[in-house]
């Protein structure tokens, strides 16, 4: 690798990208025009969280620690009622939509090793209720977590929209910045086979340049257009929407980190997608089959608290998912240490898939 | 004795079952124009792309300014090459692109009077897709010099253009012959072959059915030379008293000579005899005729 070469094939590149207006406009204007869209749309309005009954009979420092996480989480107004009042009863009378029981058992399972139950009730309208499911299951899943110290890595879809403000502008920012890393695919599902096809990085070997400088260049120019990009959001989420953001030094570095980290996972599997097919029209079918998915199931678009229970399911499928959500932590909140492991696995599962696809990734002619 | 720049020994590149390059085995000079001439398909790009060190061969031995281009990772610094179907990155300026080059090769050529000397100096700010096929090739040809190389492959560097672009290029060709370069030049036009190489390989189907000077070759494979002579019955009459073989194409009078020194004899005996013809022209066969006949000739055995 040598630094020279790279910034030579940076500054060739770069020229080349900053005169073709259509890369320009998906790269800088299109994230700007779906955030005035999406701002104008939704501005003012927020969710608010759902008020959640919870019955406690089974009174203990672990059941009330259960309900004070829940409680502060931000995600229910929590409303006690008293153990010897009938819960189903309860629930009629007051149309409640969701109430917890922590069942006499509950305490004592959890001593003798066992499981402790908790149960979700007097539901009326499905898709609210999976999605209470959801934030009430997810928050259970981190104090598990805390609790036992297991290596359940994947708990974090639960923590979208622990809210301080809950606006919905706070929400699209860290959304779309993800969208716009997650676009940063296509830069290599386009290249990649258009470069074989016109024989360009046989014609790039011959000035002496390698195929990881080539990325090298290419992802550090990306990086850049991403970084200015993402300000440009995240300026017009603030100043126009009055989005509350957290920034200070440490959640800029963070998500500069996680942006960068997303960089290098769709850097590599545009590559990826990119050696699939040699022909471009396959490979935007690829691109797109790996595109869409994410775009509306990884919270580009919507907050994945309020999509039913088997969306969510799949959303934790989707790589996207845990870099926009690490980013709303991050962002929204100011919360680094409840992420950190997720962003730590996020990069060092990139770094294994970049170095799969760079190692895949040929210039040389069978 | 001047040094060999290039060495083949029995190159061999097989894809699957297809031997695209069959055992074939030639050597350049430095300061040597050697053109591959053969056919599409015939394995020229092949054998040239193994030289590069783009493509790793099956078998035989190749020395390339006495290094493997398989192995060498320097080898490129030294090479000047235009490819078959020369193209650049979209949006790219000639001049970016020559900078690039040079920046990379840490070259200390002037670009623009490479430029100038592939008449390209008036499009260096034109992004690649806007330059038109001659200038697109001519760019290719200008990386190919940004490094100063001293050996170059220029594969089918005309293919595809008019005959003034294609002209053009010669003439780019001819001034890095006289500046002492080895160029390996193939083609699958002969007048380029005979106009530019100093030696010539016919290539087809992988192999190389014969190489030497342009004028070797001919001397080898050509058919009888013809003496034409245009003129009346008197003539014809003449020539059968004479007990000369002819034939008769239209108001042509053609004959055959085994050497072509026969030819003096024939008018001799007519001017002697007072015989009067209006003119004669001497014929021999051309490369290409010889090309055709050695492909063609060739092409026909596999068919049966
Ligand atoms: N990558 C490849 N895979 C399979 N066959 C190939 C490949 N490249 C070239 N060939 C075949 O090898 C033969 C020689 O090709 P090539 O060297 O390009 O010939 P030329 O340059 O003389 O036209 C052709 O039959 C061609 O189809
Ligand atoms: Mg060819």
């Amino acid at each position: 690798m040598k630094l020279s070469r790279v910034s030579a094939y940076f500054s060739l590149h770069a020229r080349s990208y900053l005169r073709s207006r259509s890369a320009l406009f998906f790269q800088i204007a299109f994230p700007i025009i779906l955030i005035l869209l999406f701002g104008a749309i939704f501005s003012g309005s927020s969710y608010s969280p759902s008020t959640l009954v919870i019955q406690n009979e089974s009174p203990s420092s672990v059941s009330w620690g259960v309900v004070d996480a829940i409680n502060s989480s931000g995600l229910f107004k929590v409303q006690l009622i008293p153990q010897n009042e009938n819960l189903s009863n309860y629930i009629a009378a007051n149309s409640v939509q969701a109430a917890l029981l922590i069942p006499s058992n509950f305490t004592s399972n959890l001593y003798s090793g066992g499981l402790g139950f908790v149960v979700l009730k007097g539901h009326t309208n499905p898709t609210v209720a999976s999605a209470d499911y959801q934030t009430l299951n997810g928050i259970l899943t981190q104090i598990n977590f805390r609790a036992s110290n297991t290596t359940q890595k994947l708990v974090l879809s639960s923590q979208v929209a622990i809210g301080n403000t809950g606006k919905t502008i706070d929400y699209y920012v860290p959304g779309l910045i993800g969208f716009t890393v997650l676009s940063t695919m296509f830069n290599m599902v386009y290249t990649v086979p258009n470069y074989r096809r016109e024989r360009l990085f046989r014609q790039l070997s011959f000035s002496g340049l390698t195929k990881s400088e080539w990325i090298t260049a290419n992802m550090l120019f990306s990086f850049l257009m991403l970084v200015l990009s993402d300000v440009i959001l995240v300026a017009i989420g603030i100043y126009v929407f009055g989005a509350s953001l957290t920034l200070n030094v440490e959640t800029i570095l963070t998500s500069a980190l996680i942006i960068f980290g997303g960089l290098f996972f769709f850097t590599s599997v545009g590559i990826l997608a990119g050696l699939v097919s040699d022909n471009e029209e396959t490979v935007s079918v690829v691109g797109n089959l790996v595109m869409f998915p994410m775009m509306f199931l990884s919270g580009v678009f919507f907050p994945l608290t309020f999509a039913p229970a088997y969306l969510v399911t799949i959303s934790k499928f989707l790589p996207l998912t845990y870099f926009i959500n690490s980013l709303i932590s991050v962002l929204d909140y100011g919360n680094i240490s409840t992420v950190a492991i997720q962003i730590v696995w996020l990069l060092l599962g990139s770094a294994i898939l970049f170095a799969i696809a760079v190692k895949l990734f040929s210039w040389k002619q069978k | 004795m001047p040094e060999t720049v290039i060495d083949v020994s029995n190159l061999v590149k097989s894809y699957s079952d297809l031997r695209a390059v069959d055992g074939i085995s030639f050597s350049i000079k430095r300061g040597e124009v050697f053109s591959l001439l053969g056919p599409n398909g015939a394995g020229k790009t092949t054998t040239v792309e193994i030289l590069e060190g783009v493509r790793n061969r099956t078998s035989g031995d190749v020395r390339v300014l006495n290094e493997d281009p398989e192995k060498s990772r320097t080898l490129t610094f030294k090479l000047g090459i235009l490819p078959q179907d020369f193209s650049f990155i979209y949006n790219s300026t000639p001049k970016e692109a020559l900078t690039f080059y040079k920046h990379t090769l840490r070259a200390s050529g002037d670009i623009q009077e490479i430029l100038e000397m592939v008449e390209l100096g008036d499009k260096a700010t034109t992004p690649f897709q806007k330059l038109s096929g001659g200038q697109k090739q001519k760019l290719g040809l200008a990386l190919s010099l940004v490094n100063d190389p001293e050996v170059l492959f220029l594969d089918e560097p005309t293919s595809g253009l008019d005959p003034r672009a294609r002209r053009n290029i010669w003439n780019v060709i001819k001034t890095l012959k006289e500046r002492g370069k080895s160029i390996l030049l193939t083609t699958h036009y002969l007048e380029e072959a005979e106009l530019l190489a100093d030696r010539v390989a016919i290539m087809n189907k992988g192999k190389i059915i014969d190489s030497g000077t342009p004028m070797e070759i001919v001397e080898r494979h050509h058919e009888d030379d013809n003496l034409i002579i245009r003129g009346d019955g008197q003539v014809e009459k003449d020539l059968a008293e004479g007990g000369f073989q002819f034939e008769r194409d239209g108001s042509y009078i053609k004959l055959r000579l085994k050497n072509i020194r026969d030819a003096t004899s024939i008018i001799n005996y007519l001017s002697e005899h007072k015989t009067k013809f209006e003119d004669f022209t001497l014929k021999r066969e051309s490369l290409e005729d010889v090309f055709i006949r050695m492909v063609g000739e060739i092409e026909e055995d596999e068919t049966e």
